[in-house]
């Protein structure tokens, strides 16, 4: 007993741990910026750093929110105009992007699966490829094109260079999907009269849900979190988004760490809303009692 | 009315011909069996009646039209899939209702014919069931009813009882069978289960290699082989083949086979020393005593009882022989004992040609 015991034992500890480990990993930043933002001023620029706020304060929410408020003796603005035209601008443009892709990787990938046209395979591996090309080295051209197309600051030009950012890696999601599902489901529905659209839209999309939420939530996470896209292709407010408005926070004279962080919290919410709100869809078992 | 009619049909994948010239005209109301060993192209060609599989050369056409071109939806052909292909998303009742929904019948309609074929398969109670939560069984029904709520020209059954267990597939054996006979539609079914075959069909088309090896209602195949290749397929325990020589060195032609010599009506063209394969039905011997005169002396290898009969098999010299038995005389491994059959009941067949004599 003693050994089965330290047998069985040993490896619980040891996933306990990794657990643990990848919490703090995780989670840790989180609460840091948490608790940052719960912090007053003074103490945030303390010696010794404090786990917990001695004191807590909402200023820096209030701040974010109100129409104007008192920081360190003085009223100041608030920065809930840009706060909220930033929040906007992320929402839209994640969102665009994540429903625009969606779309696209669902019919896509369905062609690369099942309808055969000359150089199908090779196209879908430069497809994938330009995921390999880092976008550092098309920022340039992109920027001149953009320029030419007169899309600089537009939430169509964010959009679209988002779209064709995230789009390969769904496209190559959707049609791993595609092809594990059974192509005698879909010749079913077509002798039953059905068309290729049809046959897509009724059967094949249903089943194929679950790969087509992650898409999304891969799309809209990827989009939400960009940084140096919008940081050359939105240089104002009209589609200025919360990832470039947060930094901005840092002026010559100060770092308004609490603002930050507490921004930074706000920016949190969305993408935690969505993905508790489409895990629910990410169901297993949707091919159960097709066959046999 | 659905006849239909394969003319000179070949199917190629690549340079790899798996259908090569068949003809073939299934008639009004007919159910045909389609057998043969798996990659015989069985399977491929009831998937070139349905429309999945394009055709490289030849002719199919339905009532005289020629449907080469016409997409699957177009064809009013219904096929119930091996793995049944149930619309896991959808309840009972949405699977046997889609093909009709996508004709336009007015949803008046749509219910009352639901009922109707659920009824039919005793599926009544679980219309609003998901296939998930359905045995296998109910599945292969659901199937079924999905394809004979749309009354369509034809059926095709692709192996539909392969995926039951054996009780299960005898009596759904009977149903399929007696449910075609009611509603009178012509059926293609697909099987590589002679029993299947011999027991639903009216007729059975046995292939081999992409070829037809011969066309026949069950019991003329099993009587009247038409060559060996079928003679070895249908029946279980397979026919035995001895080989033979032709004699005509006496007044009337004669097959010897070792000490054997059996009178034969052998056609004139087969000259005198021809090789001859001899075959007979495991039931059509019977055994007697070691060196009776015109048995062939067997040594036994092993008896297996099965209840209503006795399977003994054994070996003539190097070839194994098979005898199925009613009764149950006491034998034991290794005995050598006598067997005869009956003239009649032996089948000739060309050894070069493989073709019955």
């Amino acid at each position: 007993m003693g050994t089965r015991a330290r047998n069985s034992l040993l490896p619980t500890f040891g996933k306990a741990l990794a657990v643990v480990l990848l919490l703090v990993w995780s989670l840790g930043p989180i609460y840091w910026a948490l608790a940052t933002s719960f912090t007053t001023p003074a103490d945030l620029v303390s010696k010794v750093p404090h786990f917990f706020p001695p004191e807590v304060t909402t200023e820096h929410y209030a701040r974010l929110f109100g129409g104007s408020s008192v920081s360190q003796g003085n009223t100041v603005q608030s920065v809930w105009p840009e706060f909220s035209a930033a929040l906007l601008n992320s929402l839209l443009t994640s969102l665009a992007a994540t429903i625009l892709t969606v779309a696209v990787a669902a019919f896509g990938a369905y062609a690369f699966v099942r309808l055969r046209f000359p150089g199908r395979d090779i196209l879908f591996i430069l497809v994938v490829a330009t995921m390999a090309i880092p976008a550092y080295t098309v920022m340039i051209p992109l920027y001149r094109l953009m320029i030419s197309l007169g899309m600089i600051d537009t939430y169509v030009g964010i959009t679209l260079i988002y779209v064709s950012a995230f789009l390969p890696l769904a496209l190559w999601l959707m049609r791993t999907v595609y092809q594990t599902l059974p192509i005698s489901l879909e010749e079913a529905a077509w002798l039953d009269g059905a068309g290729r659209i049809y046959t897509l839209v009724r059967i094949v999309l249903p089943l194929a849900a679950p790969g087509l939420i992650a898409a999304a939530i891969l799309t809209f996470l990827n989009a939400w979190g960009q940084f140096i896209v919008p940081l050359v292709f939105s240089p104002t407010l009209a589609t200025k988004p919360l990832t470039v408005l947060i930094p901005e926070f840092v002026t010559r004279n100060y770092v308004d760490y609490g603002l930050m962080n507490a921004a930074g919290i706000l920016a949190i919410i969305p993408p935690v809303l969505l993905v508790i709100f489409l895990n629910r869809y990410l169901v297993s078992g949707l091919m159960a009692g097709a066959q046999k | 009315m659905a006849t239909l009619t394969l003319d000179r049909l070949r199917k190629s994948y690549g340079p790899i011909e798996v259908i090569h010239g068949l003809d073939l005209t299934i008639n009004d109301g007919e159910f045909i069996s389609l057998i043969g060993a798996s990659g015989c192209g069985k399977s491929t060609l009831l998937r070139i009646i349905a429309g999945l599989e394009d055709i490289t050369d030849g002719e199919i056409s339905l009532n005289g039209r020629v449907i080469n071109d016409v997409a699957p939806k177009d064809r009013d052909i219904a096929m119930v899939f091996q793995n049944y292909a149930l619309y896991p998303h959808l309840t009972v009742r949405d699977n046997m209702g889609f093909s009709l929904r996508l004709r336009d019948v007015p949803k008046a309609e749509i219910e009352p014919a639901i009922r109707q074929v659920a009824a039919l398969l005793g599926l009544e109670n679980h219309l609003d069931r998901y296939p998930r939560q359905l045995s296998g069984g109910q599945r292969q029904r659901v199937a079924m009813g999905r394809a004979i709520v749309r009354k369509p020209q034809v059926f095709l059954f692709d192996e539909p009882l392969s995926n039951l267990d054996a009780k299960l597939r005898v009596q759904m054996r009977s149903e399929i069978r007696s449910l075609q006979k009611r509603l009178g539609t012509t059926s293609i079914y697909v099987t590589h289960d002679q029993i299947e075959a011999m027991t639903m069909s009216d007729r059975i088309v046995v292939l081999n290699g992409g070829r037809i090896e011969q066309v026949g209602a069950p019991l003329d195949l099993y009587d009247r082989p038409a060559n060996l290749f079928v003679a070895t397929f249908i029946g279980s325990p397979a026919m035995n083949l001895f080989d033979a020589k032709l004699d005509r060195s006496g007044s009337a032609p004669q097959l010897r086979l070792g000490e054997l010599a059996l009178a034969v009506d052998a056609p004139a063209a087969l000259p005198n020393g021809a090789d001859i394969v001899l075959g007979i039905r495991p039931e059509h011997i019977a055994i007697t005593q070691a060196g009776a005169p015109g048995a062939l002396p067997v040594r036994v290898e092993a008896i297996e009882p099965t209840g209503a009969e006795l399977q003994i098999y054994g070996r003539f010299g190097a070839t194994p022989v098979t005898a199925t038995l009613r009764d149950r005389p006491m034998l034991r491994e290794g005995d050598t004992i006598g067997l005869t059959f009956a003239p009649a009941a032996a089948h000739l067949f060309d050894k070069s040609t493989g073709r019955r004599i």
